[in-house]
């Protein structure tokens, strides 16, 4: 096993510093930190292919010892500019392979389903993405229902995400000794704050005073592209 | 009867083109309307993650370019044909982005079906899925984990038909149309 000595988290949402992505890539990052590893994140940007390549963001993805991406599950995959930059660092980095040593990357979705099975096509092409861009996969972690945690961060007391704080300490901890992330830790994160059945009440019931606040709630179910 | 087809390539007069053209033709001789979207000539942001086509404007993305024409489309098709270069056994960034630009055809809601939870239909049309994906050398895998992608994706837009092929691009010509034939006909396309 190869201990990282750096980590590059790529947030994958657009939503930024304020999103799920950052909150649980955030956490990682900190205790990795916490472990002696050089912890640095970055935001993917909506580019061009060829800016996307430009950017700086390939170099300093293959820099790293470890790459975290983080991102929402976006149409059952990931964001089309995390999709981008990826292309962008398999592309350089199949240019620089005779160079590099061993290096990791690890992949976290927010699903917005209660069901982390949801992110597992996103992660298998996480997968993929490793092995065409001469990465050691070490591993994908989905959470159930990201979304309640609405981008506040992590350890701040909030017992209901706390299975999800003991998953991401189990991970960076395993990450940290340059090992894959523990079936536990995948488990604990999986794992909703409410139940499938509880959560599409809670949640139709969210969407509904989100319009009635705009005071739309009689325009949610409109069809303006209609035959 | 009205097919989308979405072509997702990312260089002009590549395989994927002929392969447009190609079912294009096939559909228009079933007597199919068809629609035509190069995507890479398209102007078209990210999804911001706004949730903007739901709660402001229901049904139409805030952003003003042409990701709401396609959106438009999708929802007069009967067929959305997507075809893409399979990149880590997945959509080209491209096509991604109109996927994703497109959530607001759905609902909001949620319901529970099969076991999961899903958006409920904005729409009530019966809507099928073909995805054709690209490789410049045959992978199994990767060609697989296209294949599940475009299942799950049915599955969450509730498609009443769909089906993918993997094509690639050293195949003769002659097995790849015979693949295209096979997935309109799966598609309840008479050709």
């Amino acid at each position: 096993m190869s201990r990282p000595r750096s980590a590059l988290l790529l947030v994958g949402s657009p939503r930024g510093a304020r999103s799920t992505s950052a909150s649980l890539g955030g956490y990682l990052l900190e205790r990795l930190a916490g472990q002696g590893v050089t912890a640095s994140a970055r935001f993917v940007e909506d580019l061009p292919s060829a800016a996307t390549q430009d950017h700086g963001l390939p170099a300093a993805a293959r820099a790293a010892d470890l790459l975290i991406a983080s991102f929402p599950l976006y149409v059952d995959a990931l964001p089309a500019p995390v999709t981008r930059a990826m292309e962008a660092i398999a592309a350089g980095r199949l240019q620089d392979r005779a160079t590099g040593g061993r290096r990791d990357f690890v992949a976290m979705v927010n699903c917005g389903f209660p069901e982390a099975q949801q992110a597992e096509v996103a992660l298998a092409i996480c997968r993929r993405f490793a092995a065409a861009a001469g990465f050691c996969w070490l591993g994908g972690l989905a959470m159930g229902l990201g979304g309640t945690l609405g981008g506040r961060p992590l350890g701040q007391g909030d017992g209901r995400f706390g299975h999800v704080e003991e998953g991401l300490d189990l991970a960076a901890a395993a990450l940290a000794r340059g090992e894959a992330v523990p079936e536990r830790a995948v488990r604990l994160l999986a794992r909703p704050i409410v139940p499938p059945a509880r959560f599409v009440a809670m949640g139709n019931r969210y969407w509904s005073a989100k319009a009635a606040a705009r005071g739309i709630q009689d325009r949610l179910r409109d069809r303006p592209y209609q035959r | 009867m009205h097919a989308l087809l979405l072509n997702g390539a990312t260089r002009d007069g590549g395989y994927l083109d002929s392969v447009e053209r190609h079912l294009e033709a096939a559909l228009t001789g079933a007597g199919w309307e068809t629609d035509r979207v190069v995507l890479r000539r398209s102007k078209m942001a990210a999804c911001r993650g706004c949730f903007g086509c739901w709660i402001a404007t229901p049904g139409i993305c805030v952003i003003d370019d042409d990701a709401r024409e396609v959106a438009r489309l999708m929802v007069k098709s009967d067929l959305l044909v997507g075809l893409t270069p399979v990149v880590f056994g997945g959509y080209s960034a491209d096509f991604k982005k109109a996927l994703d630009r497109s959530i607001g055809n759905i609902l909001p809601f949620f319901i529970r079906q099969a076991g999961e939870v899903v958006h409920a239909r904005r729409y009530p049309y019966e809507w099928r899925l073909a995805g054709i994906g690209l490789q410049e050398r045959a992978d199994p895998d990767e060609a697989d984990l296209f294949r599940r992608l475009v299942a799950r994706n049915a599955r969450n837009f509730q498609c009443s038909r769909a089906g993918a092929t993997v094509l690639v691009e050293t195949d003769p010509w002659g097995k790849a149309a015979a693949e295209l034939t096979r997935l309109l006909e799966e598609m309840g396309v008479g050709v």
